[in-house]
Parts: C-alpha cells; structure tokens; sequence
C-alpha cells in the first residue's frame, strides 16, 4: 500500500511492500528496505531497522500524525487517497489571513469586530492558558472578515479565531 | 511554643500539583495523616487521589478556591488538621494568611507572619538586607511612577528592568533598553502584577548584563539555630522562570569560599527578618563573581529536590519538625555536598513556540527509572492538564557523583520519558544539556535566548526519518484496516477519540 507522507512539510511517499512485523518498504526512490515492528502498547511502535532499535511513538492530531523518535519530533500528514483526505487546504488562499488559536486556552479579549481595518502589528485577540496571556497580532493590514469566538469562549490549538482579507 | 517531642497527626496542604504531592510523601513516611483541598478542576488529581482525606473548597478560579484563606481554614479545622503546609505559590508567602494559621491556633508549616512581611515583599527585603550588610543591586525601593523611572534610567542608564512589588515568578517583570519602550513596558507590567497580585505597584532595578542566578538555602529553628544548606545554581531560565537547577553551581564548585560568603549573607539577611523554617535567599553572581541579593522565598523552593539529593536532606521533614517545635537536628558543620544533581522542570509547553502553554489530556505516559533518577510529579496516563493553573508537570531530578555523569544521567533520563497527548519540554532540555557552554558551565540567566540565536533544532539523520515514515505508514494502515470493520467495538473507541480529537 502507498502512502503519500508530508514530513515537516517535505512530500515521502513511502510505500509498504510486505504487512506484518516482518515488513518491507520503499521510502521515495530509496532501495527497499526490511524492518521489524511491532506495537508493544497502545500509540507506540517498536521498530528494528539495520540492527537499530527505536522506540516510537505515533499521536493522532487534528492536523497531522505526530511522531516521537528519539527525541526528535515529526509533523507527518498522511494522504491515502482512500482515506485521510484533507479538505480545508483553500484556507492559505492568497490575501487571506487566518488567526489561528496558538494554544489551548481561553479568549480573554477580543479587540475586534468583523469590518475593522486592521494595521500589521494591531492586536486582535487575546488567548490566555495557565496564566499566560498571547495576543495574536495581524500580521498585514486589511479588514476583519469575521470573528469566530467570544470572550470567555475555550478554544483548542490550530482553531480558527478570525479571517482578514 | 510547641513542648518538646510533639509532632503533628495530621496535617492541611494548602496547595495543589507536584508540591502537595511531595509534601503528602513526607508526611505519610512520617506517619502524619494528610488533608488535600481541591478545586473544581482538580477534583481527579494525583494529590486529591493521594491523600487520606480530601476537601472542596471552591471553583476552579485560584482566587475563589486556592486563595481563599476562609475555606482552606474551615477545611482545616473541619478535618481537625493541626497545621498547614502552603507547599510554594498561592498562600504560601501571604502573612496575613500565616497571621490567620496562629489565630485559629493551626501551626503554619513556615516562617512568621512577621518575618513574610519583612522579606515577603521585595523592596522591604531589599531594605532589610541593606540594613543587614548584604550587598543589593542599585534599585528604587518602592512602587515608581512613570517619571520616577525615567529619572532612576538616567542617574544609573539603561537596561534597567521593572519588576512587581508582590511579585514573583517572572510576572509583571520587564526588561526596557531604552526610553521609548518604558511607558508601555511599566504600563504592561503593573497590569500584570495587578492580575497576578492584585497589587500594580511596580519597582526599577539595575540590569546586570549576563547573571548568574545562585541562591541559598536556609533552615532555622524556632530556637535561634540557623544554618545554610549550600548553594543551587538556577541560572537556565526561560520568561524569567527557572527550568533546570543544580546543586553544587559549577562556578561555586571551583571557588568554594563563595559559598560560605553567600551563605553567612544569607543567614544574616534572614537574622535581621527573625527568620525561621525554610527560606531562599537568591542572589545575582555578576562576571566579577560579586553577588547580590536579590530577593528572599520565604517557603520552600520548587527546586529544593537538588538541595536533598546532594545533602542527604529531606527538607519538608525539616520543615515539618521546626514548625512542631523541633530543634534543627545537624549544626552547620555537619552540613555536607556530596556529588552533583540538576533538576529539569517538565512543563506543558511548546518551547520552539515562544514557550505558550500547552494544556490537555495526557494520553500517554511513561517515565525514566533506574540509578540516581527521581521523579516528583502530579500527573498519571488519562489526567487531564488543567488550564487555570501553572504548567509544571513534573519535575525530573538526577544524582551522580560528578557533574559530568549527572547531565549524563539526566539525558538518559529524559529519553526515557514519553508524555502523550500535549506538548513537553523534554526533548529541549535534552538540546540544552548536549550543549557544550552548558557542560562547560558556561551558564547566565539569558542562556536560553542566546542558545536560540547560536543553534538550530538538530536535523535528524536519514535513517530516523525512515523510522518515523515507517511508522506512520504502519500506523495509518491499522486505522484503514480497524476503519473497514466498523462494527468492531475498538474502532467505535477510536471513532469517539477521533471525535474528541476533532471537537
């Protein structure tokens, strides 16, 4: 089966020649190679590659698989064409500007309403978690869109806070 | 005072996290019952869970449950609890609330409320160090308004840093390099304090280009005895907030007089304030090796963990004992280091996202063990972060015979630790503790920026990549495969968590 992977924004398409703990793969035009893997616990993957062992962790998130080896971490976005598809991609449309939530947390001010003319720098809402306070800033001038959330609303990483065009 | 030989059979943790669960530890070796009390939010955590008894004592708002000295007073008398532990943050250094303790006739496991109010506040620690003999670097001592900080700018020059009156932590604190950022720089710190605090007063310090950050731990009992217990370097900060501290400094290390000059300073600031039980005094170390004193912590320190691994300590039995009435059980000389600790603190955070927290559900968790590794934590597998409070999961803490061999041990410890779900420091720290300035060293309070600016994230090697490809490809196949059996009870699992995930 293929899979077209996206790692840290870099397309491998990997392709897996042999299921199994004992498997097969092919990542982009690389030789085939031949790894060991098996799933000791829930979310972890022992895998053994060229004599090497790695424990690794694979997390489900809105946005992507996030991956833990040995320290380092990987964004991965999975496209199978059966599966995973991804819609939302229009959002960086040119002139678009999206404020996405950076953090879990609460919105404790918002310093705008849909139709403002903005400036680059202008504060727009303020996201506050564990007593730490983010204001998101426009980051070019235009004119507020729409506002998606509400002062004392809580809002998850990556949620859409407001669109300016 | 308390008769000889008495100790306590029950006893209130005013607090919350990892601090109430250490202290539970204690007492429960000490075979002293515990009170918890909790707020809405915490109402599953590891310390409510963990304690012989348990009290609510409001919503999850610190101001209307943790802070609230009326409910954690009646939770205390209602359980019968013969003396408080404020553990560090919250109450713990509000007199007031150690005034309130002695009235309800409740030992508060601390320092007097006199004492708070001589070093509880910085610009009163300040003059009561001044008083004392111990260097202090120049400052205003009390709240400045805009022109009275333009004025101390120009007589000692730019950078200076504003810092709140009731502060700690890094809140409301800022560092301002020249005289167009210092009417928002005092306007954004005093509404911090005053969030933080309730209190907006604001003082000006002079900024010493490149610190250390070394501080001393006192212990003194309620009979005249006071000893310091050594140094602990905290220099590795990030937002003015420690993350990794050790015991001994390396600086102290090899020019060991410092540590008996700071800590005769210290016992001296803290004489003059008739300190007893627990305290830290922290000193800024300039290039020079010149200290000053910056501030007292008049309660136990987060990173007293170090002070025990090198002296052999436990330092809430300390506590626990002197607020009884106990006598100190070592004098100064029996005091001794023996070998290296570092201590890192896990927090849920993003540090390659300016450091914003990180709250939310672990959903994994498995963490380091084997030789001279110490975890003191509040968090299990399926606990759910709270937002309201500070980010401080767990703190991690190492002991070997040399410095060398504990960031050896300290890395492998924290490849051993594995938190799902929400975003750590871990593998930061691990970076920060490669690092050739650290091993050699080489620290000041501004490392962490600087390690910023110096380095780059490390690439991982091509074989890794391949590990983490594999993985996910392996990983997405069992979700396509778990997806073409819909009526399997597992996927219906899995589609509720995906749910979650999306919601």
């Amino acid at each position: 089966m293929k899979f077209e992977l996206k790692i840290d924004g870099v397309d491998r398409p990997i392709e897996l020649l042999r299921d199994g703990p004992h498997c097969r793969f092919r990542l982009g035009d690389a030789p085939e190679r031949a790894a060991h893997v098996e799933t000791p616990e829930p979310e972890m993957y022992s895998v053994l590659l060229d004599g090497l062992s790695y424990d690794t962790s694979v997390e489900e998130t809105p946005a992507c698989l996030v991956v833990v080896v040995d320290g380092h971490r990987f964004e991965i976005e999975v496209r199978d064409p059966r599966r995973w598809k991804r819609g939302g991609a229009a959002v960086g449309a040119e002139g678009l500007q999206t404020v996405l939530a950076p953090m879990p947390g609460k919105i404790v001010r918002v310093l705008i309403a849909p139709g403002d003319a903005v400036e680059a720098g202008r504060g727009l809402i303020v996201v506050e978690a564990m007593k730490m306070q983010n204001e998101m800033k426009a980051t070019r001038a235009g004119r507020v869109l729409s506002v998606a959330v509400r002062e004392g609303a809580t809002v998850s990483a990556g949620e859409v806070l407001a669109t300016i065009e | 005072m308390l008769q000889f030989g008495f100790m306590f059979r029950k006893v209130l943790i005013a607090n919350r996290g990892e601090i109430a669960v250490r202290v539970m530890r204690t007492l429960r070796e000490m075979g002293i019952a515990s009170v918890a009390v909790y707020s809405d939010a915490d109402r599953t955590s590891k310390h409510v869970r963990m304690a012989d008894e348990a009290e609510h004592v409001g919503p999850s708002l610190s101001s209307e449950s943790y802070l609230r000295m009326d409910r954690i007073l009646d939770a205390a008398r209602k359980h019968g609890a013969e003396a408080i532990h404020p553990g560090y943050g919250f109450l713990s250094e509000n007199a007031d609330f150690a005034a309130a303790c002695d009235e309800a006739g409740i030992a508060f496991i601390g320092p007097s409320a006199h004492s708070i109010r001589m070093m509880g506040s910085k610009t009163a620690a300040r003059q009561t160090s001044i008083a004392a003999g111990v260097p202090v670097v120049p400052g205003t001592d009390h709240g400045v308004s805009l022109d009275q900080a333009r004025e101390f700018a120009s007589t000692n020059g730019y950078p200076i840093l504003l810092k709140a009156v009731a502060g700690g932590g890094g809140k409301g604190m800022r560092r301002v390099d020249r005289d167009h950022d210092l009417e928002s720089a005092l306007r954004n710190a005093s509404s911090e304090a005053e969030r933080s605090f309730r209190n907006s007063e604001v003082y000006v310090e002079k900024l010493i280009e490149h610190p250390r950050h070394i501080e001393i731990q006192l212990m003194g009992d309620q009979h005249g005895t006071m000893i310091h217990l050594g140094e602990r370097e905290c220099s590795i900060q990030r937002r003015h907030q420690k993350v990794i501290e050790e015991c001994p400094s390396p600086l102290v290390e090899q020019h060991l007089e410092m540590r008996h000059a700071m800590g005769q300073a210290a016992i001296r600031a803290a004489r003059a304030a008739g300190y007893y039980n627990a305290g830290t005094v922290e000193f800024l170390v300039d290039q020079d090796r010149r200290f000053y004193f910056l501030e007292m912590n008049t309660r136990l320190q987060v990173e007293h963990p170090v002070t025990e691994l090198v002296t052999g300590l436990d330092l809430v039995r300390l506590q626990i004992e002197i607020a009884a009435g106990g006598r100190l059980p070592l004098t100064q000389q029996q005091v001794s280091w023996r070998g290296s600790a570092i201590e890192c603190r896990i927090y849920a955070e993003d540090p390659y996202n300016d450091f914003l927290p990180y709250p939310g559900k672990i959903t994994r968790l498995s963490r380091p063990l084997g030789p001279g590794v110490r975890v003191d934590g509040c968090i299990y597998a399926g606990f759910a972060v709270p937002m309201e409070y500070d980010p401080l999961l767990a703190k991690l803490a190492v002991w070997a015979g040399t410095r060398a061999d504990s960031t050896g041990r300290m890395i492998r410890a924290l490849g051993e630790y594995d938190v799902g779900g929400i975003r750590t420091n871990i593998g930061f720290f691990r970076q920060i503790l490669e690092d050739p300035e650290f091993r050699a060293g080489n620290l000041h309070t501004g490392f962490i920026e600087e390690f910023f600016e110096r380095t780059q994230r490390p690439r991982p090697s091509d074989r890794l990549v391949a590990v983490a490809a594999l993985a996910a490809a392996v990983h997405s196949q069992s979700r396509t495969t778990a997806a073409a059996q819909p009526d399997t009870p597992s996927s219906a699992w899995r589609q509720e968590g995906r749910n979650g995930l999306l919601r």
